[in-house]
Order: C-alpha cells, then structure tokens, then sequence
C-alpha cells in the first residue's frame, strides 16, 4: 500500500521538482504558533479575536471548511505538482481577498460566492474531474477571494488581528493538509469511491447553501 | 496589541526556513548573527513611538525571508549572513520597542527550524517549506497592510477605551 500511495504522490505528467510535503517540517511551526500566546489589548472592553478567534474561523464555519477541504482531495486527484500548487496558491490569493475584506471593497454577492464554492469544488472532487493546471489554479483563485474577504471583514476589529491572521492562514493552510490526507484513500482498494462520495456530499451540501442563499 | 512574541516568532521562523537554503556553517553563523544583533538591538533605547516602522520593518523582513525559500539554487554566504543581520535588528528592535524583554527568549528558538527544514529540503522535500513559506508571508501581507487600513485596529486605543 505504501508503494501505491508513493505512486500517487509521484504521479505527475509535469512534476517540476521531486519532493513530498514533510509533516515533519509543518508540525514544529504549527506547534510553535500555537504555544506562542497572542496578548489581548482589549481585554474588560468586550472586543474578541486573536489567534484562537481566528484559527476557529474557518473551522467553525462548515462552508468555509468542506471548500479548503475539497481543495486538498481535489489535488490528491490533480496529482503533482497540483497536489502542492494549490495548498500554495490558495493562501497567497486568499490574502489579496481579505485586503479587499478589510477595505471593505465592494464585491459580488460573498454568501453566494462561498455556497457556489463549496458546490463546485465538491462536484470537482465528486466527478475526479481532470482540470489542466491552469483552470484548477483559476478555479482555486477565484474562490480563494471570496473566502479571503469573509476572513478579512471581520480583522480589522479583531482585539489582536495579527494573531486573528496567523490563526486563519494557519487554519486553513491545515484544512487543505486534510484533505490531502484524505485524497490518500484513493489508493486503497475503494479509496477512490469514498472521497468521491464525499464530494458527492460536499456537492450536496453547497447546493443546499446556495438554494438558502438564493431563498429557494 | 500586535501578539506580543508572535511577530518576532515568525521572523525567526522565516529566517529558518532560508537558512535551509545556505551551506550548513553558513546557517550556523547566521543564527549566532542573530542571536547576536537581537540580544544587543532589543538593550538599545528604541523609541516606542517607532512601533510602526519597527512592525512594518518585521512585516517586510519576514516575507523576504520566506520568499527564499522558492529560490532553486543555494543562498550565497554573503546573503544569509544580510538576512540573519536584518532579522535580527528587527527582531530585537520589536522586543526593545515591547513592554517586556522576554519575547525574545521565547522567539529565538524559533530559528532553529533550520536544521529540521534543512534536512527537508536535502531530502527533496522542499515542496513542505515552500507551502509553510506561503502561509508566513500571507500573515506578514495581511499584517502590513493592517497598518494602513482606514478602520481602527483592534490593538489601537478607541472610544471604549
């Protein structure tokens, strides 16, 4: 099994460099973050959020969760270097949203925006659709946005918006390694069939959000 | 309040993550730059009123700090020993310009994640540092830009308080 999921993990028609994601390098800067205590300003003032405020947000909040998620399998799928590339992209376009956030920029619709995510990134992973790099990465990216804004509205206010951004960035950087980790099944005999299945559901739900949105 | 040791953490983070990239005696002497420059910068008499520039000098260092870890080749000496001696003049100026000295031994171990990325990275695991290396200078853009948001921040004194 370990040689099949070595195969998953090398197979990419156009690997630039050979390598895997080492939880080994991740676990002592999650650790490290996650020791560190955030001060609190405000505190007696009624005004929350640091790091735990914003390693919560994405957390709590299952759209925002079941999208970084799908992102993850949906590279476990995509293979290299997509299986990589996202996890890359998603944060540093995610960033650009939340600046447009705490600008309070106008956008389209986000509450929209975010259930369609949620339904289009589930049918991806549902579907095991093939994107070239360059749709996956567009597709990401313009999602990346809005879930960045939805993050970025509620900085500026935070107590210690400096620990609220580590926290999100960090939260979200780990949701996709989740789904890696899950995109993993698909070499297990019927792997493939439970992550597509739980895209199946991941589907299911962001069409539920967007009929809600919508007010169908 | 911008998270007490957290800035100067991430920056020792950062500077870890490029130092993977230099010659092994070259990181080793680019910590004891570090170690050096914070422990002398953080006793200098830095105006508090200089909290901005300091930050924005923090904000900037770590992300061309992580930015190194995407370069192919190797950081040349000269290069790691400027990145060490700029990370730790920001370093030590964050905890100079900080109500307690302290921070700084909870910061500086944080470069040590050299050896652990350094050994990544000769195991072709870079991929790993590169998606860390994102995620630092996400938070440093995020932060930087916080400073010239027209809202008030929540670490500014406002009308509650």
């Amino acid at each position: 099994m370990t040689r099949r999921i070595a195969g998953m993990l090398r197979e990419a028609p156009s690997a630039p460099r050979p390598g895997r994601f080492s939880a080994a390098t991740a676990l002592p800067i999650v650790f490290g973050a996650a020791a560190v205590t955030p001060a609190y300003a405000h505190s007696g003032t009624g005004l929350a959020g640091g790091f735990e405020s914003g390693f919560s947000h994405p957390i709590t909040g299952v759209d925002h969760l079941l999208a970084m998620v799908s992102v993850g399998i949906w590279g476990a799928f995509l293979g290299r270097p997509l299986l990589y590339a996202l996890p890359v992209i998603f944060p540093l376009i995610m960033v650009g949203g939340a600046i447009l956030g705490m600008f309070s920029l106008p956008m389209p619709p986000l509450e929209l925006a975010i259930a369609a995510s949620v339904l289009v990134l589930g049918l991806c992973v549902c579907l095991a659709i093939q994107a070239p790099a360059w749709v996956a990465c567009a597709i990401v990216a313009i999602f990346a946005v809005f879930h960045g804004y939805a993050h970025g509205v509620e900085l500026p206010s935070a107590a210690d918006p400096f620990g609220y951004s580590v926290g999100f960035v960090l939260a979200t950087g780990l949701l996709h390694a989740l789904g890696i980790s899950i995109g993993v099944l698909n070499a297990l005999p019927n792997g493939i069939l439970v992550t597509r299945s739980f895209g199946g559901a991941v589907a299911v739900a962001g069409a539920w959000y967007l009929a809600r949105t919508l007010g169908l | 309040m911008r998270g007490a040791a957290l800035p100067p953490a991430l920056l020792c983070v950062a500077l870890g993550l490029g130092l993977a990239s230099a010659r092994g005696k070259t990181a080793v002497l680019g910590l004891a730059v570090l170690v050096v420059t914070a422990s002398a910068i953080t006793l200098a008499p830095v105006p508090v009123s200089w909290s901005d520039a300091v930050f924005l000098g923090c904000w900037m260092s770590i992300i061309a700090s992580a930015a190194i870890v995407y370069a192919p080749r190797t950081l040349q000496d000269k290069a790691a020993l400027a990145l060490s001696l700029n990370a730790g003049v920001w370093t030590g100026a964050l905890i100079a310009v900080a109500p307690s000295k302290v921070g700084l031994l909870a910061a500086l171990p944080f470069s040590l994640c050299a050896w652990p990325a350094a050994w990544a990275r000769r195991r072709g695991q870079a991929i790993g540092l590169e998606v860390i290396a994102s995620w630092l200078i996400g938070v440093a853009v995020l932060a930087a830009t916080l400073q010239f948001l027209p809202a008030t921040p929540g670490y500014l004194p406002d009308h509650m308080d």
